[in-house]
């Protein structure tokens, strides 16, 4: 009791200090200031409440900022050379793609919140899964916009539960379907004649060929992933975690048990011995690429047969999927709630959903992204265009993907899973 | 004698091969279009990247263009804040120098990321975020003291005795300074417009956290080809940036000297 | 009442002083400020040293703390020793003095994040270098090569360190030397001291000064530095900087406070390398003054 009396009276001119020092901050930052409330033409200029021809004419003649992942060559032509030259014929509309991925932008947007700036630089971002649950809970994106987008309205099937929720994830017209996206395991079938299709034969593959195997360090997004399927296989499936807003960390650890067995029986057994990773599925692909290790993954099932006509792989290289089923998800885009240009932003949004757009995405020496929309919504032609698309030579058909799809668990579980991994298989072997 | 003179030999071939080696590598990799995992050399050469460098998608030029225009205005406003305050600490002895001295250094002691994390925040709520106005900002005072020490130490070697013989002569302030301080003051113009520019240059953490990528610099645009892995693409770009910063540095040097003598004072 | 020189010099000072209080320590003051869990954004608005003593008793920090000292000390101390024995060595032999240039101004062109990619390109385990030793014979695989990248011994970063920071070093070292060189050096040699004798007893305690302020300089440089960690550290665990942006650009906003207070001791550390150069050098002085 006197002990903390005491102490209180030692701090006192230490927060007189902190005091003044906060008077500063609150200058510097302005936390006071009014310089960015909104006027009043900007909070009546609601796009939700206007006709889409009026929202075209208006975005006619302005800049969307699209901000998104920038460390694909050839994701990012698509966007700069199709993309962007098509909204300016169609909507005359100019697309700047802005290269950030999901945890920088999402940070600017917290920042942007903090500063409760009204006006923000991003218009457009490519989102999904637990990002997206973040920046809904923070209250960083605008909406419900998907009624309003007429491509949205035309194609989508939007009680598909895929559509419809986001990794579990109400998505609640928050956000519009971009793409599709299966996880994939690859190799060269010259060096594995074999490729493992189960967990079991995985730790099998592991014991004969030790040094040969790694998956990128959580959390990015495919060594995540990589980790859910090892789950999904020895921990009940994925109807063993069902929709969930709260997760407790030690219920969780403990129902997670057998998915720490076996990654402790297959640490010896990585490259490295487990005792690093590479930071990025970009590293895991070079790694690959040079020969270090035999067998890749990716979220992106067609990106090897790119990756093959761009002369980064070998022609023998192929993909496989697990017996039973990979991971799929979809993927999305959003608009922030301080975006400037949000007519734009959903002439970007409708465009992206359109026919012509995700057949083009789809093709694999664009890019080879899954398309989005329903096909039995498509008019004849774009369905028999689609037929006739080549996905690639190692990409497997639609078929065989669609009846391997597995959904994603509920968002919730991501952090709390990438958190136990950082403790049970970094920290604890250290 | 003939043994030590062939160790010397050894030494700088060597200090040679460490600089220049890994630029052949570089160049190598950035015309390869296919490279076995087990090869020495690419089994195909292409151009593949120095194709899509130069096309409008890449945003080569660009971002080019704004490097060398942000570098530019950081230098030049670097050159006019740090000659006056190195004639102050080189000449002056005044109240408070010691402190002043310590605050000028504190842009190469405090690291850079300290600062850009914690002034984010006040350069969103004022507007500078995501401008060049604010990225020139951010990278102003990390050039100063560069340009500060190089200048207090010339002005400290020449004293104030030609100064004031220009005033005996009923010079003003800026004949005097334009007409006699001003040509010894340019070997270290030429030194710390050297420095000045490749430290802007070759900022990345700054320009990314307060530019948003939205200010588009050459690190911006190497960054995610580093991080992702395309080593073609990367590889071009890397000579791209090299190049560039190279030519620039020979023409600051040719627009700031106009006498015979230059003498190199870059770290002093 | 201030001289009339005072107040020239002050006037002099302001312009320059005012961006670096503004823009750099400002960015600093800030950092302080939400190390101390100021933060309206989420309804914090009371100060409190929890974070600080979060950060202290989490198991990365020791961790963390030590690797990045490694790192920083390991470069700093080889960048320093063959930096000045080879300012010493140019300054012995009679190359051309445009090569002298050369060799330092061309590793400034060249900035960190192109020599991390070259340096991979030749020393991966997929390295130019493994391929050759395969080829030769000398290794039986890739894995066989010594590891480089991503691991706790961080090899691959110390080299790209000190690939800027020997010419850095050398340089600076350089620029001193000759200068005594020519005052002393010809008077010690007169007296028939051995190359060895003035090396170790004239020219080496009087560059000391340059010596301690570069490597205090680049040990403080590598102890912040952000990007070649970022692309090539370890998984666990991981530099100080890298640590604390990971938590900066944590959608948890719980965690802004904590990249904050990472921010705060790294500081620290540097000032303090600085604080002991500064002392060092003025012990220096004093001695040979």
């Amino acid at each position: 009791m006197s002990y903390s009396v005491k102490r209180e009276k030692e701090d006192r001119p230490v927060k007189k200090l902190l005091r003044i020092l906060l008077t500063l901050s609150v200058l510097l930052t302005g936390c006071a200031s009014n310089s960015s409330v909104p006027t009043p033409g900007q909070v009546q200029n609601n796009p939700l409440d206007k006709e889409w021809t009026t929202i075209l004419s208006e975005a006619k003649g302005t800049t969307v900022n699209f901000y998104m992942w920038g460390g694909d060559e050839r994701t990012n032509t698509w966007v700069d050379a199709v993309v962007a030259s098509s909204m300016l014929k169609e909507y005359g509309v100019k697309v700047n793609r802005v290269p950030m991925g999901p945890d920088e932008y999402l940070n600017k947007l917290i920042g942007e919140k903090q500063a409760n700036k009204q006006e923000g630089s991003i218009d457009l971002v490519w989102i999904n899964g637990e990002n997206f649950r973040t920046a809904r809970q923070a209250n960083l994106l605008w909406g419900p916009f998907a009624d309003k987008v007429p491509n949205y309205q035309n194609y989508v099937d939007k009680t598909a539960p895929d559509i419809a929720n986001d990794f579990g994830f109400p998505v609640e017209g928050y956000e519009v379907p971009y793409g599709k996206a299966q996880f994939v395991f690859a190799s060269d079938t010259t060096k594995v004649k074999n490729p493992p299709k189960s967990s079991a034969e995985l730790l099998e593959w592991l014991k004969k060929h030790p040094g040969r195997f790694t998956y990128p360090e959580l959390p990015d997004f495919t060594g995540s992933v990589f980790v859910r399927q090892l789950m999904y296989e020895l921990c009940g499936g994925y109807q063993a975690f069902p929709y969930t807003e709260q997760v407790n960390k030690a219920t969780l650890n403990k129902q997670l048990q057998p998915l720490w067995d076996y990654l402790g029986a297959a640490k010896g057994y990585l490259w490295r011995q487990g005792k690093t990773y590479p930071s990025s599925i970009a590293a895991l692909h070079q790694l690959f690429a040079d020969g270090e290790v035999d067998i890749t993954m990716s979220y992106n099932p067609a990106i090897f047969s790119g990756m093959i006509e761009q002369g980064l792989l070998p022609n023998s290289v192929r993909t496989n999927l697990w017996n039973n089923g990979t991971i799929g998800n979809t993927h999305f885009l959003a608009i922030p709630f301080n975006a400037a240009n949000k007519n734009g932003a959903l002439a970007l949004a409708d465009f992206m959903l359109s026919p012509e757009a995700q057949l083009s995405k789809y093709e694999p020496k664009n890019w080879g992204d899954l398309i989005s929309l329903d096909v039995n919504k498509l008019d004849p032609q774009s369905l028999k265009d689609l037929e006739g698309i080549n996905p690639g030579i190692a990409t497997l058909s639609t078929e065989e993907l669609q009846t391997h799809r597995l959904p994603e668990i509920s968002a919730a579980y991501i952090p709390v899973i990438e958190e136990l991994w950082k403790e049970q298989v970094i920290q604890s072997g250290q | 004698m003939d043994r030590s003179k062939a160790l010397g030999h050894i030494v700088l071939v060597s200090i040679l091969l460490v600089l220049i080696l890994p630029f052949l590598v570089l160049i190598i990799w950035s015309f390869s279009q296919g490279w076995a995992s087990n090869a020495l050399l690419p089994n195909e050469f292409g151009l593949r990247g120095w194709r899509y460098l130069f096309s409008q998608q890449s945003r080569m030029l660009s971002s080019l263009g704004m490097s060398i225009l942000i570098s530019l205005v950081v230098t030049g406003f670097g050159m006019i804040l740090s000659i006056p305050a190195g004639k102050a600490l080189g000449l002056y002895i005044f109240p408070g120098k010691r402190l002043i001295e310590l605050l000028v250094l504190a842009p190469t002691i405090i690291p850079t990321i300290a600062v850009g994390m914690g002034i984010q925040i006040a350069f969103i709520r004022y507007g500078l975020a995501d401008t060049l106005l604010g990225v020139i900002l951010v990278h102003l005072p990390l050039v100063l003291p560069y340009g500060i020490r190089i200048f207090a130490s010339i002005y400290k070697a020449l004293g104030t005795k030609w100064e004031d013989q220009a005033k005996i002569l009923k010079a003003n302030g800026w004949q005097r300074f334009w007409f006699t301080s001003l040509p010894f003051l340019y070997p270290g113009m030429i030194s710390a417009g050297v420095l000045m520019f490749n430290v802007s240059f070759s900022q990345y953490f700054l320009t990314y956290l307060i530019g948003g990528g939205k200010i588009m610099t050459l690190p911006i645009l190497l960054f995610p080809f580093v991080n992702s892995g395309d080593r073609v693409m990367a590889s071009g770009l890397s000579l791209i940036f090299i190049l560039s910063s190279l030519i620039l540095m020979l023409i600051i040097e040719r627009v700031i000297t106009d006498s015979e003598e230059k003498t190199n004072v870059y770290y002093l | 009442m201030v001289s009339r020189d005072s107040l020239k010099a002050y006037l002099y000072l302001t312009p320059a002083l005012s961006v670096i209080l503004i823009f750099f320590l400002g960015g600093f003051i800030l950092a302080f400020i939400q190390s101390l869990g100021y933060f309206p954004a989420i309804g914090q608005e009371d100060l409190t040293f929890k974070y600080y003593r979060e950060v202290l008793n989490k198991p990365e920090f020791f961790k963390s703390l030590s690797y990045t000292f490694y790192i920083a000390l390991l470069s700093t101390t080889i960048a320093t020793v063959s930096g000045t024995f080879l300012a010493y060595y140019l300054l012995r032999t009679s190359v051309k003095k445009s090569f002298i240039a050369f060799l330092y101004k061309f590793p400034i062109a060249v900035p960190h994040l192109v020599v991390a990619l070259m340096i991979v390109f030749i020393l991966s385990q997929g390295g130019i270098l493994s391929r050759l030793l395969l080829k030769g014979g000398l290794i039986s695989d890739t894995a066989s090569f010594p590891a480089f990248f991503y691991t706790q011994n961080a090899l691959g970063i110390i080299l790209i360190y000190i690939w800027k920071e020997i010419p850095f070093v050398t340089f600076m070292v350089y620029t001193v030397m000759r200068n005594i060189h020519t005052k002393l050096g010809e008077a010690a040699q007169n007296l028939k001291a051995s190359p060895g004798q003035v090396f170790f007893h004239v020219i080496l305690p009087l560059s000391m000064p340059s010596i301690i302020s570069a490597s205090a300089l680049v040990f403080a440089y590598s102890f912040g530095a952000f990007e070649v960690p970022y692309l090539l550290g370890a998984t666990y665990p991981k530099t100080m900087p890298v640590w604390a942006y990971l938590n900066f650009i944590s959608a948890d906003l719980s965690a802004r406070p904590i990249a904050m207070v990472i921010n705060m001791i790294v500081s620290l550390v540097c000032a303090v390398s600085i604080f002991i150069y500064y002392l060092s050098a003025k012990k220096y002085l004093r001695k040979w003054s």
